[in-house]
């Protein structure tokens, strides 16, 4: 006699968007796994036709409110390709400055209020303040340290205008930017209590099997979150521009997200992908932070996410304090115009959850083509791999108790934007 | 016994979002100062975003992100509204449509679906993003790209205390007045100040940067003088129209109907 059994989790909580998880099993074997991403499809890319390289960047932050940031980020870098734009040092410096603010308010709310009240047996970080409450109002100072910055260099906490093609609408002065210094120095404190929390957290190993890492290379010798080419785990490295033949995309119905292959395979993007490929990078406390966590099972254990996001927290208050140190005393850089009004430019950066890429074509200063690569949905078919390996794994010791939650673990641990995934879409006009 | 010390039970909220950026949950989220006060204030039922185990039952209010894209949204927008005595529609995409609708009505919908995603069949059929007010009574609408916090709180201390939340009548416009910040119209700027819901604080004028039209259209706004002022800044009437429409949904089409 064939039994069989479904599992459905729905709706996911403490994931940013609307999605489930859908796993079958039969005959005690598991059948099928689907994330299933019920956002509904915004076409953004087609929103983008026809209009300038201004409104666009004004549109792309609204396709995510916890990256806005990123995905300004990403189309500036691909529309100052596309228009010959060379920004001064500063100019950059600002900009990493701006992403360290987004990197702090995102990994913040991911660790301390989606993913740590799991570990702690609690429905969300309010009910969770009765036992842990220095740890969640430090936690809601640090995440408000981030939104500091982000409302500083970005004009307002969500979806600022602040940053502009060339440059910046307006810069802070020298006593904000000590300010921030002064700030960040606080919240390293905790930033380092967390890793310590961290390593006392027992990770289950329900859900390990091997994949592969993908994240942007930086330009330079540090850690850092942009760059112009793709750095896989197995070694490989290619210019971003050749993304579509890296990142190979299709569609499935469950899923208002296109899903994405490296070398026929899924692969994981995120803080995990970035402390693993270029780690050894990192300096300072962040490289203490990494020693303290990092372990060989990280290659087989995506829960670790939030292990990497914790060190990335490490990282970027201390970069926070280098950038400051750089540019307390230099002068506002002027707004740099475009050199051209066609062009084509691909544009990468990490967001807090992975890689993302942007690309435009711009034709007599409209957009003909644009194309936006979210990490979240790269890392779909990863997640349903390994949500499968642990349906796998606890049925076989037969530990089917709190499966759901078990399951919800695995896919939280990623830190999806499913309102970023929902248009992993892509548009040729011809 | 105290008389009249009857402690009120905490009013029961949903906040639930359908498509959009979840931007305005987001920014409840991050009100850091208040979020504690507010999860006690409140008996919050139902909050994915934010808690696990949602309670859904009924409930005294519903703040309700994002449009209405999809059939199965529209179902579940529906049994909100059974089950809500308040509804709040909070948002662009929820009071207008969001950028989404940038397109509403121009029956490019299909095509724009067909270009991204082929010929395939979803679990439930897409439609092109629709306010809430389409399907559903909104009692209140909070707008924004997303909302502010300096509108937010006060609606929600309101309807705590079993108040009607205070409407907002002001241009953008009028706000950057306020600030004392020179007319960015005077540079033949693109703004959209005079066109635009105030309640942001008139926060791009005051970065120096023109108001791209995020709260959606202002009631009063004369939109046929404004396209007037910004076609002579050197662009054609088409180009000013179809950026006014980029934040204004469905709703901006009752006011350039006629133009």
């Amino acid at each position: 006699m064939t039994k069989t059994q479904k599992i459905e989790i729905e709706p996911l909580a403490r994931v940013e968007g609307h999605g489930g998880i859908k796993v079958e099993i039969k005959n005690n074997e598991i059948k099928d796994v689907q994330v299933k991403i019920l956002e509904g499809p915004r076409l953004f890319e087609t929103l983008a036709i026809g209009k300038t390289p201004a409104e666009d960047l004004s549109l792309v932050p609204r396709i995510c409110a916890i990256c806005n940031l990123s995905h300004k980020y990403a189309s500036l870098r691909a529309l100052e390709k596309a228009l010959d734009i060379h920004v001064p040092e500063v100019t950059q410096t600002y900009r990493q400055l701006m992403h360290h603010g987004e990197m702090l308010e995102s990994h913040s709310l991911h660790l301390y209020f989606l993913a740590l009240p799991d570990f702690f047996g609690y429905d969300n970080a309010v009910a969770m303040a009765e036992k842990y409450g220095d740890v969640v109002m430090k936690a809601l100072a640090l995440k408000k340290f981030g939104n500091k910055i982000m409302r500083l260099m970005g004009g307002r906490m969500i979806h600022g205008e602040n940053p502009v093609l060339g440059g910046f609408g307006k810069l802070p002065n020298r006593e904000t930017l000590l300010e921030l210094k002064e700030e960040a120095l606080t919240h390293l404190d905790f930033a380092m209590e967390t890793i310590d929390i961290l390593a006392s957290l027992e990770v289950p190993d329900y859900p390990e099997r091997e994949t592969q890492f993908i994240c942007l290379k930086p330009p330079h010798d540090e850690y850092d979150y942009y760059g112009d080419i793709l750095l896989a785990s197995d070694g490989k490295e290619y210019p971003l521009e050749d993304y579509k033949k890296v990142i190979i995309e299709r569609t499935v119905s469950h899923s208002f997200a296109k899903r994405s292959a490296y070398n026929e395979r899924p692969f994981t993007v995120g803080a995990i992908a970035r402390v693993l490929n270029i780690g050894d990078r990192l300096k300072g406390k962040a490289k203490e932070a990494r020693d303290k966590l990092l372990n060989e099972r990280w290659h087989r254990n995506p829960i670790y996410n939030n292990f990497a996001q914790a060190i990335e927290q490490v990282f970027s208050l201390e970069d926070v304090i280098r950038i400051v140190d750089e540019l307390v005393d230099k002068a506002h850089p002027e707004i740099v115009n475009a050199a051209r009004d066609s062009g084509t430019g691909t544009g990468g950066v990490e967001a807090p959850r992975g890689t993302l890429i942007h690309h435009y074509t711009i034709e007599n200063g409209v957009t003909v083509d644009a194309d936006y690569i979210t990490p979240t949905a790269m890392f779909l078919d990863d997640i349903e791999a390994f949500i499968r390996k642990s349906g796998e794994n606890l049925l076989a010791k037969n530990e089917m108790d709190g499966i759901e939650l078990k399951l919800e673990m695995v896919a939280r641990a990623y830190d999806p934007c499913i309102s970023c995934s929902a248009h992993l879409v892509s548009v040729d006009i011809e | 016994m105290s008389g009249g010390n009857i402690t009120k039970p905490k009013p029961r909220v949903g906040i639930y979002g359908l498509t959009g950026c979840a931007g305005d949950q987001l920014l409840l989220i991050h009100c850091e100062d208040e979020l504690l006060d507010i999860f006690n204030a409140f008996d919050i039922r139902s909050f994915v975003m934010a808690s696990s185990n949602p309670i859904e039952e009924d409930m005294d209010v519903a703040l309700v992100e994002g449009s209405v894209s999809t059939e199965e949204q529209k179902k579940h927008l529906m049994d909100i509204r059974k089950r809500a005595k308040i509804l709040v529609a909070i948002g662009n995409c929820a009071t207008v449509g969001g950028v989404q609708a940038m397109y509403a009505q121009d029956g490019t919908f299909k095509d724009r679906m067909k270009k991204v995603y082929g010929d395939m069949k979803f679990i439930t059929e897409p439609m092109e993003g629709q306010p809430l007010d389409a399907f559903v009574t909104v009692d209140y609408y909070l707008p924004g790209c997303p909302i502010s916090a300096k509108q937010a709180l006060p609606l929600l201390s309101r309807l705590l205390h079993g108040a009607p939340p205070e409407p907002f009548p002001h241009p953008v416009c009028h706000e950057c007045k306020l600030q004392e910040n020179k007319c960015l119209l005077l540079d033949k700027k693109f703004c959209l100040g005079p066109l635009t819901q105030g309640g942001c604080g008139a926060v791009c004028p005051s970065h120096g940067l023109p108001c791209v039209g995020c709260w959606g259209p202002h009631s009063d706004a004369n939109f046929k003088e404004h396209i007037t002022l910004l076609e002579s800044f050197g662009m054609t009437k088409d180009e000013v129209i179809r950026r006014i429409r980029n934040f204004g949904g469905h709703k901006i089409l009752a006011y350039i109907k006629d133009l």
